[in-house]
């Protein structure tokens, strides 16, 4: 006996079993994804026409109702106590939210105020001390400018002086006088008033 | 004779200097003329002739050429030396500087020339006459000086400024 023969066989056999398998298989799997009722729920009847009595309507219907009331009251109760405390927190929040945020603002304006203080201090300085040389240098020079315009006028004014004083010493005196050699001059006087001076020493005389 | 006094002399004070120097002179004279007469040829005996100033010398000088050097005619010179200062008249000058004596002596012919021959001139000086004279006669005083002038005409200082 051949080998082939052999195999051939063996292969025939396997999918005899192998079909046998797949129909078990079948079988649980429909047995699995469709179940049937136990025997329990075989037995039991349905409500007639699929309704409940009308007591047991109404019963249920007002413990319900009852119960939602309370549901919703509680609820109602719960969440508006939530939503006080949420308020208060959030007021509570909001409030040092706002207290930090004004702080700090506070705070930075204090800092801004205070770096434009000392900055306008500077600033200040540094105008006065250029404002108090810029004055020691005009005064300075105002006062060399009046030294100079007073050195001219004191010479302007003794120039003149002695002009003023030799033209009137010439209109005063109305003659060439030499005030180094008088001999002249004074004999001169004498002859003048000759007359004079004869006459006041004959008087005396 | 008609004295004349030499221009040195021109004040009182010279005047009576030069009297003072001539007594002494002729206080000598006699003495020597006294030892001369008694033979006194000692030299312990002898004394010095008093120095004269040159104003005593010209004044002796002049009296000595129409008078005799006596004892009496040292008394008349004297005498009429101190008639001067008694009678003539007396000027006082002041001058802006103390004067030299050749302004002096200038001044002081001019006066005998023009005003009296024997006047006695005293001489004074002010600084703040600036320039000019003063002369004083008795109450008369004669102010020629520069100072007066100038003041007389300061009214016209404010015109000479304005002109200037």
């Amino acid at each position: 006996m051949k080998l082939s023969t052999f195999l051939y066989a063996f292969l025939i056999v396997d999918v005899f079993f192998m079909g046998a398998l797949a129909s078990v298989a079948l079988r649980h799997a429909y047995a699995h994804f469709r179940p049937d009722r136990h025997d329990g729920e075989k037995s039991r009847k349905p409500y007639e026409n699929g309704h409940l009595p009308p007591s047991v309507r109404e019963h249920l219907l007002e413990a319900a109702q009852k119960n939602f009331q309370q549901v919703l009251n509680t609820s109602a109760d719960e969440l508006q106590k939530d939503l006080a405390d949420s308020s208060e927190r959030i007021k509570e929040l909001m409030d040092k939210i706002g207290n930090e945020i004004v702080g700090n603002e506070v705070e930075f304006y204090k800092q801004q105020l205070q770096a434009l203080r000392k900055q306008t201090t500077t600033d200040i300085t540094g105008v006065q001390t250029e404002l108090t040389a810029q004055q020691a240098e005009m005064k300075a020079k105002l006062d060399a400018d009046i030294a100079v315009e007073k050195q001219q006028l004191v010479q302007l004014i003794d120039t003149k002086l002695a002009d003023a004083v030799a033209s009137f010493l010439v209109d005063s005196l109305q003659h060439n006088v030499d005030l180094g050699a008088q001999a002249p001059y004074l004999t001169a006087v004498l002859e003048e008033h000759k007359a004079e001076l004869a006459k006041g020493v004959s008087g005396e005389a | 004779m008609k004295l004349k006094l030499p221009e040195e002399i021109s004040s009182p004070q010279d005047l009576k200097a030069v009297i003072i120097e001539i007594r002494a002179y002729a206080r000598w004279t006699a003495h020597a003329d006294i030892k001369k007469r008694v033979h006194a040829k000692t030299r312990k005996h002898q004394s010095e002739q008093p120095e004269l100033s040159p104003a005593a010398s010209a004044l002796l000088h002049a009296w000595g050429a129409a008078n005799s050097l006596s004892v009496a005619g040292f008394d008349q010179l004297i005498s009429s030396l101190e008639r001067v200062i008694e009678h003539s008249p007396v000027l006082a000058i002041t001058l802006a500087a103390p004067p030299s004596t050749g302004l002096k002596k200038t001044l002081v012919t001019w006066c005998r020339d023009n005003i009296a021959p024997n006047v006695l001139v005293t001489f004074q000086f002010n600084s703040t006459l600036l320039g000019g004279l003063v002369v004083r006669s008795g109450s008369h005083i004669f102010d020629w000086s520069f100072r007066r002038q100038i003041l007389e005409n300061r009214q016209h200082f404010p015109e000479v400024l304005r002109r200037v």
